[in-house]
């Protein structure tokens, strides 16, 4: 048989699609919104926004694309169960379509062979273009020993995924935004990774180097406590969340911050 | 006649490859004291030439004139080489420690950790082979094989346009109107982009490039980004992994000579536990250090991005500090900013 060559793209004709978050000024900050084709990765620690963020992307992504939507469902592969269902009824977008929750496909995911079984059996006809994995650090906590051959088989996993999502980001020119955790760093050299401070700990994301080569774009929430001196001389504790961009293709290093309101995710100006 | 075709060994054939020897003419003034510094045994040496000027004497009909068919003076060969321009990298420093950029003919590797600013070298260099040769470039097309979906066409066609002016202001022309071809946008559509998903789309690619570039002679470069991702999984059997990845660089570095042109690879990095302790290394093995020509690490030094020479056939280990600004990559504007030789 014979084998077709592979043909060329002009780049003139890629062009990146952005899917808005739902904030105009987190929009802005990450140059149009979370890109298709790509994995996106927001790590932070426990209760910096993490799955508030990707909540409020599941249904900014059936928003129509003239309002920086998909108009398509979405897949949100959990590992710490349960759902978090009430908090994703409390948020709202304005012009959502009628009953967005159909439109919204939702599976656990036990382990990181259980993960990639998902990915390999996703059918095809499935027209999702967000796919959300909240958290992929969950997956990999109890399963490997610290012994090169189990770190070797783990870095190899993290490679399959990643392949699996690109593949599926690139034929569906879907999203995929995956969650990850963050651990903190005791020696003074941080190794290749660089690290943030967030509630007054120095940490990195959790994982290691060989899954920090498997996404495109990171993203970091963080959080950190302070006194500040109001204008009547009263001294309170104010609670800043930032969000960084740690690396992006297209992005410089930045941070904005944001803050997390009864309905919805916004960044602060 | 190249020295692929000889019968000799092949870690002696790759060995003589990444010190530079690659056709039989460049043997011939070699004597085997000079070859056993290639951390080859004296008499194993004189052996390898003794194959090669018997391979020599096989081909030449007229022994009076030339003792091997396509030999070249030294003369020669260095007017062909500066013939060849070099790709520079954006960064005025960087090209320094590099002998003026990236060169031809030869291949390149380039790793780093996530974000140092692979990708983004890649895409400089995709653009700036194509300023064109009144301006100091190579006016030459790019191939750019992405392996991990990080190449953005709105960057690169932010990269393009900073280049182009920046290559107006450095030569004082002030054109009133800027011709087609000196356009963003024709520079995005000479960069030929190939999307590849797997490992052996990536071997059938590069096995494909051939026929390519004898239809596309103005490609002058050929960037692999990166070569590495589609090798860290589905490989249990290394040894295979290995024979695989020393074909592709054969491979590679054939083109390279053939057409002319720089081939450049990104690489990944990984942590390997030596003496008690993990360390930072290049990621797909000992083997693989030795399929490049040439080898630049980069790193970062605290807040500040560093690029290290850590192999070339002819130029010494330097690091220097660069950036990489909304422009692309360009010299480090701190004060405190110097080469540093090691």
């Amino acid at each position: 048989m014979a084998s077709i060559p592979p043909k060329p793209e002009n780049p003139l004709h890629l062009h990146t699609t952005k899917l808005t978050l739902g904030c105009p000024i987190l929009d802005s900050f990450l140059g149009g919104g979370i890109p298709c084709g790509s994995i996106t990765e927001l790590v932070g620690e426990s209760s910096a926004g993490k799955t508030q963020l990707c909540l409020q992307l599941l249904l900014s992504s059936l928003l129509p694309p003239s309002l920086g939507g998909l108009s398509s469902p979405s897949l949100y592969i959990y590992s710490e169960p349960p759902f978090p269902l009430r908090r994703l009824l409390r948020l709202s977008l304005p012009s959502l379509p009628p009953r967005p929750l159909d439109h919204i496909f939702v599976r656990p995911a036990h382990s990181a062979d259980d993960l990639l079984s998902l990915l390999s059996h996703l059918p095809d006809s499935l027209p999702v273009r967000l796919i959300i994995i909240d958290s992929i650090a969950a997956l990999f906590r109890s399963e490997f020993d610290n012994t090169p051959r189990d770190l070797k088989s783990r870095s190899s996993l993290f490679f399959k995924i990643a392949t699996k999502l690109k593949d599926r980001a690139r034929k569906l020119g879907a999203a995929v935004v995956v969650t990850n955790h963050v651990v903190d760093v005791v020696e003074a050299e941080c190794g290749g990774a660089r690290c943030l401070w967030s509630s007054g700990r120095r940490v990195v994301p959790a994982l290691g180097l060989a899954w920090s080569h498997c996404v495109n774009t990171r993203v970091f929430l963080t959080r950190s406590e302070g006194m500040v001196r109001r204008s009547n001389g009263e001294e309170c504790e104010v609670r800043t969340r930032r969000m960084h961009v740690v690396f992006s293709p297209c992005l410089p290093e930045r941070s904005c911050e944001f803050a997390i309101v009864g309905h919805g995710v916004l960044g602060v100006g | 006649m190249e020295i692929s075709c000889l019968p000799i060994s092949a870690s002696h054939r790759a060995k003589l490859l990444s010190a530079g020897y690659t056709t039989l003419s460049s043997l011939s003034s070699v004597s085997p004291p000079q070859l056993s510094h290639l951390n080859v045994a004296l008499q194993e040496a004189v052996d390898i030439l003794k194959v090669s000027s018997e391979s020599c004497r096989v081909e030449v009909q007229d022994g009076a004139v030339e003792f091997c068919k396509g030999a070249q003076t030294a003369w020669d060969m260095l007017s062909e080489e500066q013939a060849l321009r070099h790709i520079s990298t954006g960064s005025g420093d960087l090209d320094s420690i590099l002998g003026g950029g990236i060169h031809c003919k030869e291949v390149t590797e380039i790793g780093g950790v996530p974000g140092i600013g692979k990708t983004q070298l890649g895409i400089q260099l995709a653009i700036n082979v194509q300023i064109p040769y009144d301006f100091g470039g190579l006016g030459g097309k790019a191939i750019y094989i992405d392996t991990e979906g990080s190449f953005m066409a709105e960057r690169a066609y932010q990269i393009a346009e900073a280049s182009i002016l920046d290559t107006f202001d450095n030569f004082g022309c002030q054109l009133k109107e800027i011709p087609e071809k000196l356009k963003a946008e024709s520079f995005l559509a000479n960069i030929f982009y190939f999307r590849i998903c797997s490992y052996t789309e990536q071997i059938a690619l590069i096995n494909y490039l051939d026929q390519f570039l004898v239809e596309h002679k103005d490609v002058k470069i050929v960037i692999i980004d990166s070569v590495t991702f589609h090798f860290r999984q589905d490989f249990d059997d290394l040894a295979l992994r290995t024979r695989v990845l020393g074909g592709m660089s054969q491979k590679l570095m054939n083109l390279a000579k053939k057409f002319s042109l720089s081939v450049v690879l990104m690489n990944q990095v990984t942590t390997k536990f030596t003496e008690g302790s993990f360390h930072l290394t290049l990621a797909l093995g000992d083997s693989w250090s030795h399929s490049c020509t040439n080898r630049v690490i980069l790193y970062w030094n605290g807040n500040d991005r560093y690029a290290y020479l850590d192999k070339s056939p002819y130029l010494r280990p330097a690091s220097v500090h660069f950036s990489v600004t909304g422009k692309g990559i360009r010299d480090a504007t701190s004060q405190c900013k110097r080469v540093r030789m090691m």
